[in-house]
């Protein structure tokens, strides 16, 4: 089952052109932190979901959506973390 | 008093005894499997325990040592990454690759954030180096502390107990606590503190937080 995932940037975050994106509920959600790390060329991004925490990336997509979804979307909000060097 | 949790990612003492008080409720009431439930300690002057001073302490956590290769696993089931394995789980390794770690969330007066305290110990009770300790870690967690200022470790003296314990530097805390609570109302900011905290700072040392402790009761 594909769920819709919405991706805001937060901070001084580039924002995506494509911000909307079907993801498959058994992916983890790594895969989402990799989608914007390749979108954004950035590798330390601070990743977390509308209702204030950071999931590990091994949660499940579906599991995140069922409980955090809003109005049929899970919104990932991203910043840029500070990075060393 | 201090300041409020309001935008700035810090937060007063009073917020964090409450937003630690309500941690320990919430994970007590949500049975979490694979680790222990979080204990508020009452820091003791004179041997009478405070009734404003005090802090959170997760202890006992085991962590099979990196590299052992003697646990029973059910026939078809892949070897979990996460290394975390609960205290009522049967395993079958000797007590020898068996690593405890304590956790503890102690308030920083001067950073006025949590500080995430944490120390491993061998079975026999020996100290674990950083070097030992990150061998135990996931690779997530080595990169979030490799590559982000805002989550490194330290070593400093428990402001409680008066040994050097490992830490995570506390600098960078208001800046991403910032992020997590923007869109929360005032309230909501101070309850929910830690547990946003927790989703961070548990990343970084390899702790799974359950994600039921997120969603609201």
């Amino acid at each position: 089952r594909k769920v819709v995932v919405h991706v805001r940037s937060a901070g001084n975050a580039p924002i995506l052109k494509q911000d909307k994106f079907k993801i498959s509920g058994r992916d983890k959600f790594l895969r989402v932190i990799e989608f914007l790390r390749r979108q954004l060329h950035q590798d330390t991004l601070f990743v977390y979901v509308n209702s204030s925490f950071s999931p590990s990336p091994d949660e499940l997509i579906i599991d995140l959506y069922n409980n955090f979804a809003i109005d049929g979307k899970l919104v990932v909000n991203y910043a840029l973390s500070a990075a060393w060097g | 008093m201090g300041s409020s949790s309001a935008c700035d990612g810090t937060l007063s003492l009073d917020e964090f005894n409450a937003s630690a008080k309500a941690l320990v409720t919430k994970w007590r009431g949500i049975d979490v499997d694979a680790l222990p439930d979080w204990e508020w300690r009452p820091c003791r002057k004179m041997g009478v325990p405070s009734e404003t001073e005090g802090f959170v302490a997760l202890e006992g956590v085991y962590r099979i040592r990196a590299g052992s290769q003697q646990i029973e696993e059910s026939s078809d089931d892949p070897v979990p990454d996460d290394d975390v394995v609960g205290h009522d789980t049967s395993v079958q390794s000797s007590r020898d690759n068996v690593h405890l770690y304590d956790f503890h969330i102690v308030y920083s007066f001067s950073y006025k954030v949590p500080v995430l305290y944490f120390q491993g110990l061998q079975a026999g009770g020996q100290l674990l180096t950083l070097d030992e300790i990150k061998k135990d870690l996931p690779p997530h967690s080595l990169q979030l502390l490799n590559e982000s200022k805002w989550t490194f470790i330290t070593r400093e003296e428990h402001p409680h107990l008066s040994r050097p314990w490992f830490t995570l530097h506390p600098c960078g805390t208001s800046d991403w606590m910032k992020l997590l609570l923007h869109k929360l109302g005032d309230k909501d900011r101070s309850l929910q503190y830690l547990p946003a905290w927790l989703s961070v700072a548990g990343q970084a040392v390899g702790l799974k937080i359950p994600l039921k402790l997120y969603c609201s009761s």
